[in-house]
């Protein structure tokens, strides 16, 4: 049998092509991933204020530094349209189930105003009412003296429960640092679950126990000297509910609490919000100025290509010219096989990031698992993607559009 | 001055160089003064590199005189823009190449259809008269063949009806014959014969062969660029 004349040509443009769609997938794929995954987190995470039991959070610079704790929550407690006022005081500790340590997150809360500032989906991870003993945490901060009794109760998360076999009655000594002597016993009344889609390992062993007894353990109640401390976090303020949505109510309380606090941060979680979704945009932009160098490489090569195919097929090219066709037929063919590439690119592209995450949410390490998870494939900003990319597949073909038109008819057909 | 029409051609003090101005130039042509009426059959002899090629393509418009001026029907057309050129190579020319210049993807229909297909003709139409014009080649029944299932003589006719596709008055052959055998050269021949007869076409034909160039009427015979002779039988 006759082997066919343009076969092995044919097979090499098959190649070149097989080259560009592979350069246009991987530079799209980038961009998928970057936007589906950061985008799904701040989504998360966005859901996540809106969703929390509080509406203003009173924070201060450096490490655990508000003061006054205690007495900051009263006196913000009695601002009007104020629910609740939550100090809370996160400090990594270890934990001694058995004999070797654990590190664990602690927090310390005021059992009462606590509840009151969870949110529905985490008020069903906590026993009500929550077994912590006082729910003021007034008897053993005893007026900042810390001399009152102290219930020595915490709760232990599920993980942590599980992982180290403790069981709801047990005693668990808990120590500021590796340092076993330094240690309280504590007895766990109750675990508590750790939201599924939670970021990262440190919701999953952790342990929540009274203020002031966390305050003691890791020093952060009262100075060597004999200095009140009596430090935290934050303050996580709640309103009562018909105020929740009044943004006047919102503005007002915030002001007010301001005004008590005026060297500490006060802002509403709606600020955050704006915050958090001008950090997403700041966020969204790099990766496409990230992905922008590999979609460059792409097109570079998409026109490589193109303008390669002109000059190997330079005799097809002349001898259209030659028969009279216009010159906007040859341009509108190399346009349309450069925008054919660059749709099954992108589509290959838009695929293989989906695929990707999906390999990331089955196979990565917990937090890029956790990520990945989260991940949100927003059709229109996938569609608005493949439609700049095809865009501009054009401009990348305009350079082949250049040469084809350029080709001497009778040099090509010599 | 297309369209079956055989437009009157001359060609006056035409040059064509080669070359940058300030380099090595070669002088392809140097003044052709010539004419050539409607429905003319015409042989071009001469040696190799003598400008059979470089007269061909300035008649037939796809190449443009460095000096000098190419007319049909008294109409100034040889140094118009190439869009120009192009729609009256379009119209008013059919070439037939010594290598065929079939494209090689489409099928011995398709490529009769293409010059039609520029020319916007409704598909029907064109696909109707480029089964007949491949019928009338001898090629009815290979209209879904590629080039490479063709034999070389079965492409040239493919070439020849494709240059009758948008029923030019200018049919220019260069070297027809060149890539064929004795019978399929004969066969090739006689069809440009009658097509040019049927159609009262003007034929230019180049060719180093005097056998092919004596089925001419005309006979032009070209030496370093020149017309050396032009002889007409009676």
């Amino acid at each position: 049998m006759r082997r066919p004349r343009g076969w092995r040509p044919l097979r090499h443009v098959r190649l070149q092509q097989v080259l560009a769609v592979a350069a246009i997938a991987t530079a799209v794929a980038l961009p998928v991933v970057l936007l589906s995954v950061g985008g799904g987190v701040s989504s998360h995470e966005l859901a996540d204020l809106e969703n929390a039991g509080y509406q203003i959070v009173v924070s201060a610079a450096g490490e655990h530094g508000i003061s006054g704790a205690h007495g900051l929550s009263d006196r913000i407690q009695a601002v009007g349209s104020v629910a609740a006022a939550s100090p809370v005081l996160s400090v990594p500790i270890d934990a001694f189930p058995g004999g070797g340590a654990t590190p664990v997150l602690a927090e310390g809360v005021v059992p009462a105003p606590f509840v009151a500032t969870l949110g529905p989906a985490e008020s069903s991870l906590f026993p009500s009412p929550l077994p912590l003993g006082d729910p003021t945490d007034r008897t053993h901060f005893d007026n900042g003296t810390y001399a009152g009794p102290a219930t020595d109760d915490v709760l232990i998360s599920s993980p942590l429960a599980d992982a180290d076999h403790i069981a709801v009655g047990a005693s668990l000594l808990l120590s500021p640092g590796a340092n076993q002597s330094l240690g309280t016993e504590y007895r766990v009344t109750g675990t508590f679950g750790v939201a599924p889609a939670a970021l990262g390992p440190t919701g999953a062993f952790a342990v929540v126990l009274p203020l002031s007894n966390l305050q003691v353990m890791t020093g952060y109640a009262l100075s060597p000297s004999g200095a009140l401390i009596d430090a935290a976090d934050t303050v996580e303020v709640a309103l009562v509910h018909s105020a929740e949505v009044q943004p006047s109510t919102l503005s007002h309380v915030s002001s007010e609490i301001q005004s008590m606090v005026p060297f500490y941060g006060v802002s509403s979680l709606s600020q955050q919000a704006q915050q958090l979704q001008a950090a997403s945009g700041v966020l969204t932009g790099f990766y496409l100025a990230l992905s922008s160098v590999g979609l460059v490489v792409g097109l570079l090569f998409l026109a490589l290509v193109l303008v390669r195919r002109v000059e190997s097929g330079r005799r097809a090219i002349g001898i259209r010219r030659a028969l009279g066709l216009p010159g906007r037929w040859i341009a509108g063919d190399i346009l349309a096989s450069g925008t054919a590439l660059a749709v099954v690119g992108s589509v290959v592209g838009v695929a293989g990031g989906y695929l990707i995450v999906a390999a990331l949410a089955a196979w990565g390490s917990s937090a890029v698992q956790e990520a990945a998870r989260l991940a949100v494939f927003v059709p229109s900003t996938l569609a608005a993607l493949v439609a700049g990319v095809v865009a501009l597949s054009l401009a990348a073909s305009a350079a082949a559009v250049r040469v084809a038109l350029r080709v001497d008819i009778t040099e090509a057909l010599r | 001055m297309s369209n079956g029409a055989s437009p009157t051609i001359q060609l006056a003090g035409v040059e064509r160089t080669y070359g940058r101005p300030d380099a090595d130039r070669v002088l392809a042509l140097r003044g052709i003064d010539l004419a050539i009426p409607p429905g003319e059959y015409v042989s071009v002899e001469g040696p190799s590199g003598c400008g059979k090629t470089t007269l061909l393509n300035l008649l037939g418009l796809l190449d443009a005189p460095t000096r000098g001026d190419v007319r049909w029907d008294g109409q100034s057309v040889g140094s118009r823009p190439d869009r120009e050129r192009a729609r009256l190579r379009l119209e008013g020319v059919g070439f037939i190449f010594q290598r065929f210049y079939l494209l090689p993807t489409l099928t011995a229909l398709e490529n009769v259809e293409l010059p039609m297909r520029a020319l916007r003709v409704p598909r029907p139409e064109r696909t109707r008269r480029a089964n007949e014009l491949l019928s009338e080649v001898g090629l009815g029944g290979r209209t879904r063949a590629y080039p490479h299932q063709l034999s070389g003589g079965e492409e040239q006719r493919v070439a020849v009806a494709r240059a009758l596709a948008n029923r030019p008055g200018l049919l220019l052959a260069d070297e027809p014959t060149g890539e064929l055998d004795s019978a399929n050269a004969t066969a090739v021949l006689d069809l440009l014969d009658r097509v040019r007869a049927d159609r009262d076409a003007t034929l230019v034909l180049v060719t180093h062969n005097p056998e092919v160039a004596r089925r001419a009427r005309r006979h032009l015979t070209m030496l370093d660029g020149r017309i050396a002779s032009d002889r007409r039988e009676e």
